[in-house]
């Protein structure tokens, strides 16, 4: 038969296991930041080289630092280049279908979770089958809808496509429908109409999971690639994604501190948005994934 | 003799037209509008016994008996889905059945040179097209070098993240940033991280310890690998948190049996962690996947598809046909192809998920 251990000898045990714990804790640590180190060198470097001249550059091209520090990069890409304005495009892009498709996919989820109307399940059912709908295998016939429309290289054009979102319906009818039944029935009670209860209890209920649908689509649109590479060919219309790929494939390929200057002018923002937003962003993804 | 006719049908109480047994209002198989007929005999009998004597009149409801209410809710529900059910026509699904109108079709984008040539373009497609496979193979080739990769790195970080450690959630955060680059920045980026000679970051490194240096994306050797090393370090942390949001559901009494049943840290890993992982990682499975197949933005800013056409993935094949040379119906048919790829991977995902619900 197996000793039972005594008192001392657990206790003995467990100091064992937080001084060990406490070893393995520090190697973690050590482990992480040179990991951090290795995943922050791109960003850190080129960084640097975009507030770099271009003569130290050449001399010395792994430091990590700004020196000697320059701001003439960033001058000659706000004053030679469409950047600012493909910058407000892409502005314009990216909160208009935001909003659009709050406002559309919430109001149609707002249906689909609590108004009873005829062949509601099926019209759901059929949705649900657009989320299996690649944007690579629509967008040769939508490609021909604007053009055939005159409207290629236009707002509407690089907006209109991603608003009827059937995610964005999907993640929201999940949601609506945890909403309490009473609180709405007490308010349709209260003479409140069914666009009343909407507006009045079902946004501002769900702000959290709005806001995450809203930073998603607003940083999937500010990166989208294929769409507005093929909707937005007049670089008056272009959004930075595509501009600058075009600008720098064109011009500036040859010359580091201004390449990195126009990439990061258009870089840095975003990663400001993720670090104001970041719990937000991260939990985020863990409720949209259906893990948490 | 009596008969009770159901107004009202909730799942497991039904509300009679006048005071009924209390059994009769748990019955199963009676539905609104049903009449049922108790005969005076069975009122008395056991419910049981009642049960195997029942009769039901089954009516169907007489057709537009929708109350004001019901009316006005329907008319409602239609008007609140509207416009997002005609956008949705509009860019999704007429898309889909368009595309593959078009694709039966000699296509060109002016639209003075439309042919209809049936499944010939489908033909060409999967009989001849040389490039048509290559850049399957490509796409494959990149799943194959980056999934893994994504997958165990992910794995890894988030393992290492699950600890109570004062700030390790600023790690969290470190990793995850990249992922929210646009891929045109990641490319620019990366395009001078390992630019080829004594230009690039990575060759600067090597050189100064005395290894020899690469060409990295210009060599068809390395350059679909190094590809998956740009797209590992920008979209790992997506893993990570989809993988660290696994570990934390698992629960700690888990381990603590293992533990006392004197499980060591592999045999935790190996049954406790892995199996509680299983959900989290077909998602990130089936997730890279489906990117995978996607793949065209990165490489078409990092290689443009060279060095010679040879990291060429299928949709940067899709995009040249339709774009570059303005076959629009062959375009289509390539589309279409990978429609039916996704939208069964997509059905997979959904058989797999909804049997995972189950157990």
């Amino acid at each position: 038969m197996e000793a039972v251990p005594s008192i001392e000898r657990l206790s003995s045990q467990q100091a064992l296991g937080q001084r060990q714990q406490t070893r393995r804790n520090v190697f973690i640590i050590a482990a992480m930041t040179f990991f951090a180190f290795v995943w922050l060198v791109p960003i850190v470097w080129t960084l640097a080289l975009s507030l770099r001249p271009e003569h130290s550059i050449t001399a010395n091209l792994t430091l990590l630092l700004p020196l000697p520090f320059t701001a003439e990069n960033y001058d000659f890409v706000f004053s030679s280049s469409r950047i600012p304005r493909w910058f407000v495009n892409s502005l314009i892009v990216a909160t208009l279908r935001t909003f659009f498709q709050l406002m559309i996919c919430s109001l149609a989820a707002y249906s689909f979770a609590r108004v009873k109307f005829p062949f509601r399940q099926y019209v759901f059912y059929f949705v649900l089958i657009g989320l299996m709908v690649p944007g690579q295998a629509t967008f040769i016939p939508v490609y021909l809808l604007f053009s055939n429309l005159k409207l290629l290289n236009s707002f509407p054009a690089l907006i209109l496509p991603g608003v009827a979102s059937p995610f964005a319906v999907f993640l929201l009818v999940q949601f609506f429908k945890g909403i309490p039944i009473e609180l709405e029935e007490a308010a349709r009670l209260d003479g409140a109409s069914r666009i009343g209860v909407y507006f009045r209890i079902f946004l501002p209920l769900s702000t959290p999971v709005l806001t995450a649908l809203a930073i998603f689509t607003f940083l999937g649109t500010w990166n989208e690639y294929l769409w507005p590479l093929v909707a937005a060919t007049d670089p008056e219309i272009m959004t930075i994604t595509i501009g600058l790929n075009n600008l720098t494939a064109t011009t500036y390929e040859a010359n580091y501190g201004q390449t990195m200057a126009a990439a990061w002018t258009a870089g840095l923002p975003i990663v400001v948005f993720f670090f104001i937003f970041q719990k937000r962003i991260i939990s985020g993804i863990q409720i949209s994934s259906g893990i948490k | 003799m009596s008969f009770y006719k159901v107004t009202k049908c909730a799942p497991n109480r039904k509300i009679l037209s006048h005071e009924a047994p209390e059994w009769l209002k748990c019955l199963r198989s009676v539905n609104r509008c049903n009449t049922i007929r108790l005969s005076d005999r069975q009122q008395d009998m056991r419910p049981a016994e009642a049960m195997a004597h029942l009769t039901i009149a089954r009516r169907k409801p007489s057709v537009p008996r929708l109350t004001k209410m019901e009316r006005q809710d329907a008319l409602v529900g239609f008007l609140f889905i509207a416009p997002f059910i005609i956008l949705y026509l509009i860019f999704s699904f007429l898309p889909i059945l368009q595309g593959f109108w078009i694709s039966l079709h000699n296509w060109d984008v002016i639209g003075t040179n439309i042919k209809f040539v049936g499944l010939r373009n489908y033909e060409i497609l999967f009989g001849k097209d040389k490039l048509f496979w290559s850049s399957l193979e490509h796409t494959l080739f990149f799943a194959v070098l980056a999934g893994p990769g994504l997958i165990i790195v992910g794995l890894s970080l988030a393992l290492m993240l699950n600890q109570r450690v004062r700030g390790i959630g600023i790690f969290r955060t470190i990793f995850y940033m990249p992922n929210i680059l646009s891929v045109t920045v990641v490319g620019l980026v990366f395009a001078r991280v390992f630019a080829p000679g004594e230009r690039g970051f990575v060759n600067a490194v090597l050189d100064s310890l005395g290894v020899s240096m690469g060409s990295w994306f210009l060599d068809e050797a390395s350059a679909m690998p190094t590809v998956a090393i740009t797209k590992v370090w920008w979209s790992v942390g997506f893993n990570m948190l989809i993988f660290l949001a696994g570990l934390q559901d698992i629960p700690q009494t888990l381990y603590d049996a293992a533990k006392v049943d004197g499980g060591g840290r592999w045999a935790l890993f190996r049954h406790v962690t892995l199996p509680g992982l299983r959900r989290p990682m077909l998602f990130v499975i089936v997730l890279q996947v489906i990117a995978s197949v996607q793949v065209f933005p990165l490489i078409d800013v990092l290689t443009g598809g060279g060095p010679a056409g040879s990291t060429r993935p299928l949709v940067m094949y899709l995009f040249e046909r339709s774009f570059d040379y303005w076959q629009l119906g062959y375009g289509s048919a390539i589309a279409f192809v990978l429609f039916i790829f996704l939208f069964s991977v997509s059905i997979l995902q959904l058989w797999f998920f909804s049997r995972g619900e189950g157990d």
